[in-house]
């Protein structure tokens, strides 16, 4: 404005733009090279056991898996050691996991769990997620079962509040 | 007709709402100029930042100054002419009172008629609820209290009303919610519990279950002299095992009641029926599966614990099936158990002076 | 009668906000000032009617009037009081209900404030108000409808998502919203300024206090759902970049950016056009946020393809309302006078910064929140995008921030000094420094981080003690002048340091949770378990039956060097009429750390899967909203907040102690 000091440096009008502009193009740039690696870096892909074999997912990707979780293969250890099978319509993975399981993790219920697909085909679970809520399918299980033609459940969920 | 008239009014009001401005015509106060006015505050407190120190007077001056011309273009702007009077004033004025006055009520009837549901409110209107018309079928009646209901749900008479019906009609549950409904509306009082409990009695075969005991325990204590609560209570004891306490109730009922009462004789005959059943429970012959089932309870609490529950109902099993030692055993042995639960050990110590086992406690 | 009064009542206030949305626009079109002023009077009238609705629902769940559908659905004549209430907002068509009850309470207060608004501002602003309103309401009455009624009426509802049945939740929906909409006033202001091209630092003014009120009800809203989900969840996470959480984080960057470059406008008369923008922004942001949690696009984008009609309706109220917004801005910004360029160091020019990081970290959040979505609706591919995400974009975007902030509230308008700023904070760098090393000396083999962001934390409170310290400093250093001085600042000065101490307290906190310690085992009575410092004993489990649920309640003693300190529960609950099971997790509070204990499973042999936690510091993190919050709430009471209270202490030298 019209008062400046003699302490400071004079910037003409330009300058000061220029020097704004610049704090800005650095600061966004920044922010986008982080956001590109990031995304190549940190996102997982969601898989079903069926999608597991059509894509041959490799031994030691990281991803989710989600499905319903098969009657009577829930077998438990000391330990809280836990083994499952997930399944969707066509086929079942095995999943061991170590941890208190969810409120709702029941056999026939969707779940979604994230970890490692081992060598033996053994997916070792280091997080199991069941949404708490009684008709809420987590979303991904919910869309790869409907493609399937395996669920027909409620939509109901889309309508629950959830806040 | 009165929620249309409601309606109505509030139609009215809410038109008014935007009429009243509008005939206001030149009323309107010239308000102080808020534009102005904050320049004005803002160089009386410089001023005040200065005298406080905060503002070398050389910066109050400079800040002062410029304040001031924003002070001056902001009144050459308040300036702008309002156009309040004159033939298309009103011309406008009509024209917006038109609008509100069709609008708002169109809009909002028309709304409220596709969506609304008013006529819930007029078949109230038609329906009598009350009990003289016996002669139509009772399909019809339970119907139309219903509507009622469905409109007016905290109408506890109407739920008291229809639950012995639906008691009659088989309809357990219903009968249990709606005496539910009765009590939440209308308040506890003995008769009305009692009959409460009675349906969930009757809505689980028979058995007085905790919540009915509870019903029937509070309907006493509003009236001690409640005489189907108190018969149910001595039912609820004999089911527990409590025959001694069973039969003192059914005793202090007959006592307490005329000769002439018309439960006298129901009351007579289950302590008759009691009298014989302990005969026939101190043989052991009679009661194998019983006692099979005894056995493999004990076994599991003794090997896994169990509740306080569980390991009553094992020392009552004994008492009842009239192996007062193993009672006492198994009360020892509860005892044990719930070491660390005071409230288990209460439960299992009153019950043991019921039962008079005397030589449970150690 | 009640409710259908009260739907009738719904259906008036869409007429009432048609009309107040035309007229006074026409009013300020035509200069006619009995046009505009029917603008406050339709305002309170629309007020009145949405509120008469409100407890025409409110009471139709008191008394438990099944007749009603949303009753019957998200009620139980069992459930306790408290939770009727709450139960009317704890579903999606009283939380809508809600949401435009606040937004007419806002308009309402803007109606009632007509001798501090100029009537032009005031009448454009509740035009736009009324606008948003009319699109609610219309949402409301045609997809959502709470009035619904079902002849005949079921003896008994299906009670509320147990999940819902929590104090912290009752009251953490009205927070937010007041938040949410609250920023709404200010983007009726932004477009109200830009429908008459004016906009300088008295608009600033006016629209500070509204962007401030939103801010701090914003901050507790958050805060409240984070430690819900904290203590709910049973995962003893306050944090899970969940879309949800997003969802409210997104306004809350952009508010938090909004109050910061008002403050430059009120005082510098610059960055003018910005903040129109920023006011816009947030405010789409809301709504963004609205249509997320809203329309069931999270729960699942298919679910959002076979039941359109709720999602259509707000998407199109998104982009009515952003598309015409930022429409409007293109056309009229460019004639709004410019304001000043300023010199980049000083306090604007850090502000200037601040608001620069802040819209990026947001953008981060955003396309972290929405790229998913995205990708799925066009390549039906699934992707999560989660915690190390943000962790690699959001918070390299925060640190230099939050590491800049205490500069940025040392320099001096107009013109900066850097080296001098830098100097008065030495005494801040310095101890936070030590403080960082004496820390990192002490764990040394713990994590790195945790000492690294108690430092910030501690520049972060140092530096807003300093900025107070320093205007109040007086030579010869006599204590009652210093003293007076100091409370002499303008609240706002106190309020800015207050809320800025309170940030470093957040991070504190955050810091903390790197030594989060975490145990799981199985207990039998009488066995027990270490966490950190502390051992847990399992005294007993016990079965419990309350009116709404059943439970088993799991009793353990926390020792500390084998001294008994107290004890906690933790229940497995099963609601009866749901059929849900959940988790209540119990907390013992130690100073401002937490033990935290969650039940498991019962195993097959009584023994009982048990997590423990130890997390020291943990309070911080949401004491610290709180703090921010209040720090907003003081700034709010600042004298030069109230705008044209009759001009009573104008120059009044009498006064002794002027700024109060």
């Amino acid at each position: 404005m019209t008062t400046q000091t003699p302490r400071t440096r004079r910037l003409t009008r330009k300058q000061r733009r220029l020097t704004l502009i610049a704090a800005a193009g650095c600061v966004l740039g920044v922010a986008l090279g982080l956001v590109l690696y990031a995304m190549n870096d940190t996102i997982l892909f969601f898989n079903s056991p069926a999608d597991v074999q059509a894509r041959n997912v490799q031994p030691g990707t990281r991803f989710r898996l989600g499905g319903l979780v098969k009657e009577g293969s829930v077998k438990r250890s000391d330990g809280q050691q836990v083994v499952f099978e997930v399944m969707d319509a066509q086929s079942a993975i095995p999943v061991r996991y170590q941890g208190l399981l969810p409120d709702l993790f029941r056999e026939g219920q969707g779940i979604v769990a994230e970890g490692v697909l081992e060598a033996s085909g053994v997916f070792r679970a280091d997080s199991v997620l069941a949404k708490h809520d009684e008709n809420y399918m987590p979303r991904e299980v919910a869309d790869a079962l409907r493609r399937q033609g395996h669920w027909q459940g409620e939509e109901k969920a889309s309508q629950q509040a959830e806040q | 007709m009165m929620i249309w008239i409601i309606l109505l009014a509030m139609t009215a009001a809410a038109v008014m709402a935007v009429l009243w401005p509008l005939s206001r015509h030149g009323a309107i106060s010239r308000q102080v100029d808020p534009n102005t006015q904050f320049y004005r505050e803002q160089v009386a407190e410089i001023d005040r930042d200065r005298d406080r120190g905060a503002l070398l007077p050389a910066e109050a001056e400079a800040a002062k100054a410029e304040a001031g011309r924003r002070l001056l273009r902001a009144s050459h702007a308040a300036d702008t002419m309002l156009d309040a009077v004159g033939e298309p004033a009103l011309r406008r004025r009509r024209a917006a009172s038109t609008l509100a006055l069709s609008v708002i009520p169109i809009l909002a009837l028309a709304v409220y008629g596709g969506l609304g549901s008013p006529h819930i409110l007029e078949r109230l209107g038609r329906v009598p609820v009350t009990g003289q018309e016996a002669r139509t079928d009772i399909g019809s009646a339970v119907a139309q209290i219903e509507a009622h209901l469905a409109t007016n749900p905290q109408d506890g008479r109407g739920w008291e009303v229809i639950a012995p019906v639906y008691l009659r009609m088989g309809r357990m549950d219903d009968a249990v919610k709606a005496y539910e409904a009765a009590l939440r509306h209308l308040g506890p009082d003995a008769a009305r519990l009692a009959n409460y409990g009675e349906a969930l009695v009757i809505a689980r075969d028979g058995l007085v279950s905790k919540n009915a005991q509870t019903a029937f325990e509070k309907a006493v204590e509003l009236d001690p002299s409640s005489a189907k609560a108190r018969l149910y209570l001595a039912r609820a004891a004999e089911q527990d095992g409590r025959i001694g306490k069973a039969r003192e109730d059914y005793a202090a009922i007959l006592t307490a009641s005329p000769t002439d009462a018309p439960w006298v004789p129901l009351v007579r005959e289950q302590l008759a029926r009691l009298d014989g059943q302990q005969a026939a429970v101190a043989s052991p012959l009679d009661n194998e599966a019983i006692a099979g089932m005894v056995a493999s309870l004990a076994s599991r609490l003794e090997s896994q614990g169990g509740s306080v529950d569980e390991w009553a109902r094992l020392v009552r099993s004994y008492a009842v099936l009239g192996q007062r030692d193993k009672a006492s055993a198994a009360a020892l042995k509860a005892r044990q158990a719930l070491a660390k639960d005071a409230d288990g050990l209460k439960a299992i110590d009153t019950m043991t002076r019921e039962l008079q086992l005397t030589n449970a406690t150690p | 009668m009640l409710v259908e009064a009260g739907h009738f009542a719904l259906a008036l206030a869409l007429g009432l906000s048609l009309i107040q949305f035309i007229v006074p626009l026409w009013g300020t079109r035509a200069n006619d000032p009995v046009l505009m002023s029917v603008a406050p009077t339709t305002a309170l009238a629309v007020l009145a009617c949405i509120a008469f609705a409100f407890v025409a629902l409110t009471v139709a769940y008191v008394t438990s009037d099944f007749s009603v559908l949303n009753v019957v659905e998200n009620s139980h004549s069992t459930k306790p009081l408290i939770y009727k209430i709450s139960g009317v907002w704890g579903n999606h068509e009283g939380s809508m209900l809600l949401w435009v009850l606040i937004l007419s309470f806002f308009g309402g207060i803007v109606a009632i404030a007509r001798d501090s608004i100029p009537a032009r501002l005031q009448a454009n602003t509740l035009a736009i108000q009324a606008a948003i309103t009319l699109a609610f309401l219309a949402f409301i009455l045609t997809t959502s409808n709470p009035f619904d009624r079902v002849v005949p009426a079921p003896a008994d509802g299906q009670d509320l998502n147990p999940l819902l049945q929590d104090l912290g939740l009752a009251i953490h929906p009205p927070l937010l919203y007041v938040g949410y909409v609250g920023f709404s006033i200010s983007f009726a202001f932004a477009c109200a300024a830009l429908i008459d091209g004016r906009i300088d630092a008295v608009w600033a003014r006016i629209v500070r206090p509204w962007t401030l009120t939103a801010w701090a009800f914003l901050t507790l809203g958050i805060a409240m759902g984070s430690y819900w989900a904290y203590y709910e969840l049973g995962w003893g996470g306050w944090w899970f970049w969940d879309p949800v959480e997003n969802a409210s984080l997104m306004p809350w960057l952009a508010g938090t950016a909004l109050v910061h470059s008002t403050v430059v406008m009120e005082k510098r008369d610059s960055l003018k056009v910005w903040t129109i923008l920023l006011a816009i922004l947030t405010f789409s942001l809301s709504l963004l946020g609205t249509f997320l949690v809203r329309s069931g696009v999270l729960t699942s984008v298919h679910s959002f393809a076979v039941d359109p009609e709720r999602g259509t309706f707000i998407l199109g109220i998104l982009v009515v309302f952003i598309g015409g917004s930022l429409a409007l801005f293109a056309w009229r910004a460019p004639r709004l006078q410019q304001g000043g360029v300023f010199a980049p160091i000083s306090r604007e020019g850090a502000l200037v910064l601040n608001n620069l990081f802040l819209a990026t970290a947001c953008a981060t959040v955003f396309i972290g929140t929405l790229y998913p979505l995205a990708l799925e609706v066009m390549t039906g591919e699934k992707i999560s995008v989660g915690e190390p995400f943000f962790n690699l974009t959001f918070v390299p975007l925060i640190v230099p921030l939050l590491l800049l902030l205490p500069f940025g509230q040392t320099l001096a308008w107009k013109r900066g000094n850097l080296l001098g700023a830098a100097q008065r904070l030495y005494a801040a760098l310095g101890l936070s420094l030590l403080l960082t090393i004496v820390v990192f000396a002490f764990t040394h083999d713990g994590p790195v981080a945790a000492p690294l962001g108690i430092g910030l934390g501690t520049f972060l409170i140092l530096g807003s003690l300093n900025e107070i310290v320093t205007r109040s400093w007086t030579k010869g250093g006599d204590w009652a002048v210093m003293r007076r001085k100091a409370f002499g600042l303008p609240r706002s000065a106190w309020g800015s340091a207050i809320a800025h101490a309170g940030v470093g307290l957040t991070v504190i906190g955050i810091a903390a949770t790197a030594w989060d310690v975490e145990t799981l085992g199985t207990l039998r009575s009488g066995e027990r378990l270490g966490v950190g410092p502390y051992e847990a004993r399992l005294e007993r489990i016990v079965p419990r039956r309350e009116a709404n649920f059943r439970e088993d309640v799991a009793t353990l003693t926390i020792l500390r060097g084998g001294q008994e300190l107290g004890t906690v529960d933790t229940m497995k609950r099963l609601y009866v009429t749901r059929g849900m099971p959940t988790t209540e997790a119990g907390i013992m509070t130690r100073g401002l750390s937490q033990i935290y204990v969650s039940l498991g499973e019962i195993q097959p042999d009584g023994s009982l899967g048990m997590r423990l936690y130890y997390k020291p510091l943990v309070l911080l993190i949401w004491l610290g909203a709180v703090v921010m919050a209040a720090g907003g709430a003081l700034s709010l009471t600042d004298r030069r907040m109230r705008i044209a209270a009759p001009a009573k202490s104008r120059r009044l030298p009498a006064n002794p102690l002027p700024a109060e």
